[in-house]
């Protein structure tokens, strides 16, 4: 998508009566908007009862274009009394549902809604405050290894980086200790997320990191401006990998590099007990595919690139273990895992006390064989990374 | 025309961008609105807890504004577009020559007027009260105009 052209798109998922408005719509004159427009009185029309308008994607929109729409929403209302329109705007654009309110006074069977969730099926999840502390501990523990993994795959000091679902942001500081970028972006979906990251930035006296809040599946930021762009641990949770992805190739710099790293959580292992723990993390993936994500994502790292559009490719696995540090920390780690997974995640799905019962036992297995003085526990880690061709 | 929302105490303002064109090459593309807005937004956000959004929002209305030069500015003459900045806001302004000829009252710029579906700044007023920016407007005998709009760094995002 050019960053300075009128480049959208409207969808109608009649399954969902859902009419979906993504990209920048600044046309010089209505007649430009004609095919938009006449998708979206179509669609209004063919719909019963409620039908949603989701402009969560529409990140910019010109008064000329925003007069079309208007007179399509409102023709639409006063021809369907009875039919609802709901108008979806996300709270990550700023305008948009001040705007749309201006049109919702006039018209009772028009509403606007403002969503700040729902970005991607497990979001719940992942964004519990409860999970802070662990995520911490977690990227200590992978610290250890993508320092020096970051450098093998292009990152160097004085290049401006994005990190994208940067979640509490420690990872970002990490980045700018120790490789000092020109500038360094960290995006995610959770403000409650960057309230920490941005306490901790100040706590720590580290300037200059651009905490944003945003959707990764449509940014803000224009095209090329990167050079390093990292998404960890978050294509796997996402329905639709190949979106985010062609928004990480989309800001990084022509000959520039997208990093991300994903698991294979079936392969976590750990001795002694190792039949049980197999067991409770091959349910682990089982169990996130069920929300619609992947946790066996890692081994896929290369096609997903590839099919992304980036070449030069390097795949390369880690093993955080027990033995990286304190062993306690992973222990901690893994009963986070176990009160996430075995607690609202199987009780979300319906899963019956005894198997809750039984995928329990292979994390307590798991932390047993992190603390044992004679076990060992593992955790694989899939990094890769493309560049984006010249 | 002034659409009042939170006006700042006048404070000494500091230059921080200047930008003058001949109308003939602003005008020979209409994607230039949106280049000349996104690279504004980007310097009023520079400063912003969180640039990338702040930008995003700040460029709707610079865009209208670009876009009420673009189709009102006299051939012939200069666009000239300002950013300054004071300890509470930053200001962005357009200053043009309209069209002598125009039937539209940009010297005596009033609401009654300025509400008139008609005139170039009618989009740009509704705009502007729907996201609670400041902006006004001043005409001199000259017939030059200027569009003003100010962002205070601490609202509408969050």
């Amino acid at each position: 998508m050019s960053r300075f052209a009128s480049s959208f798109s409207v969808e109608f998922n009649e399954l969902n009566q859902e009419i979906v408005l993504s990209g920048r719509m600044r046309p010089r004159i209505s007649e430009e908007m004609a095919s938009v427009t006449d998708v979206v009185r179509r669609s209004l029309l063919e719909s019963q009862n409620t039908v949603y308008v989701n402009l969560k994607r529409l990140t910019h929109l010109n008064m000329t274009a925003f007069r079309c729409l208007e007179d399509t929403l409102i023709n639409a209302c006063k021809a369907g009394p009875q039919r609802n329109i709901v108008i979806v705007t996300s709270s990550v654009i700023a305008w948009s549902a001040p705007l749309f309110k201006t049109l919702a006074s006039g018209l009772p069977n028009l509403v606007v809604e403002i969503y700040d969730s729902a970005f991607y099926p497990g979001q719940t999840f992942v964004e519990d405050e409860s999970f802070i502390p662990i995520l911490r501990t977690q990227t200590k523990m992978t610290w250890r290894h993508e320092r020096e993994i970051l450098r093998r795959h292009g990152l160097r000091d004085g290049m401006a980086v994005a990190d994208i679902c940067c979640g509490i942001g420690d990872f970002a500081t990490l980045v700018k200790r120790h490789f000092n970028p020109t500038r360094l972006l960290a995006l995610d979906h959770s403000k409650k997320s960057l309230e920490y990251a941005r306490q901790v930035a100040e706590d720590f006296g580290l300037k200059s990191i651009e905490y944003t809040y945003g959707d990764a599946s449509q940014m803000l930021m224009a095209d090329s401006q990167f050079d390093f762009v990292t998404c960890r641990h978050s294509l796997q949770i996402f329905d639709r990998p190949d979106v985010l992805l062609r928004e990480l190739y989309r800001i990084c710099k022509p000959g520039g590099r997208v990093y991300i790293t994903n698991e294979k959580n079936s392969h976590c292992l750990g001795e002694p007990h190792s039949e049980t723990i197999r067991w409770t993390y091959e349910q682990v993936a089982k169990l996130f595919s069920h929300f619609d994500m992947d946790v066996e994502m890692g081994p896929k790292s290369r096609r997903l690139l590839t099919d992304a559009g980036f070449d030069a490719i390097q795949v390369e696995t880690f093993m955080v273990t027990n033995l990286d540090g304190d062993p306690r920390d992973f222990a901690d780690v893994i009963e986070a895992w176990e009160n996430v997974y075995a607690g609202q995640m199987a009780v979300r799905r319906g899963d019956p006390p005894e198997f809750i019962r039984r995928f329990r036992q292979g994390f307590k297995d798991h932390v047993l064989a992190a603390l044992h003085p004679k076990g060992y526990a593992g955790w694989p880690i899939w990094a890769a990374s493309g560049r984006k061709p010249y | 025309m002034t659409v009042q929302h939170l006006s700042p105490k006048p404070m000494e303002f500091q230059d921080m961008m200047a930008l003058s064109l001949d109308v003939s090459f602003f005008t020979s593309e209409f994607r230039l609105c949106d280049v000349i807005a996104e690279y504004l937004a980007d310097i009023v956000a520079q400063s912003h807890e969180d640039p990338a959004r702040y930008a995003n929002f700040s460029s709707q209305l610079i865009n209208e504004i670009v876009e009420v030069a673009f189709s009102s500015a006299r051939a012939m003459s200069k666009v000239d577009f300002k950013l300054v900045k004071n300890g509470l806001c930053i200001r962005f302004s357009v200053g043009f020559l309209y069209e002598k000829d125009s039937s539209m009252p940009w010297a005596t710029l009033c609401e009654p007027a300025a509400a008139s579906p008609r005139h170039p700044v009618h989009d740009l007023i509704a705009l502007a009260q729907a996201i609670e920016v400041d902006i006004h407007a001043e005409a001199d005998a000259d017939d030059r105009v200027l569009l003003v709009a100010d962002f205070h760094a601490r609202e509408a995002v969050h």
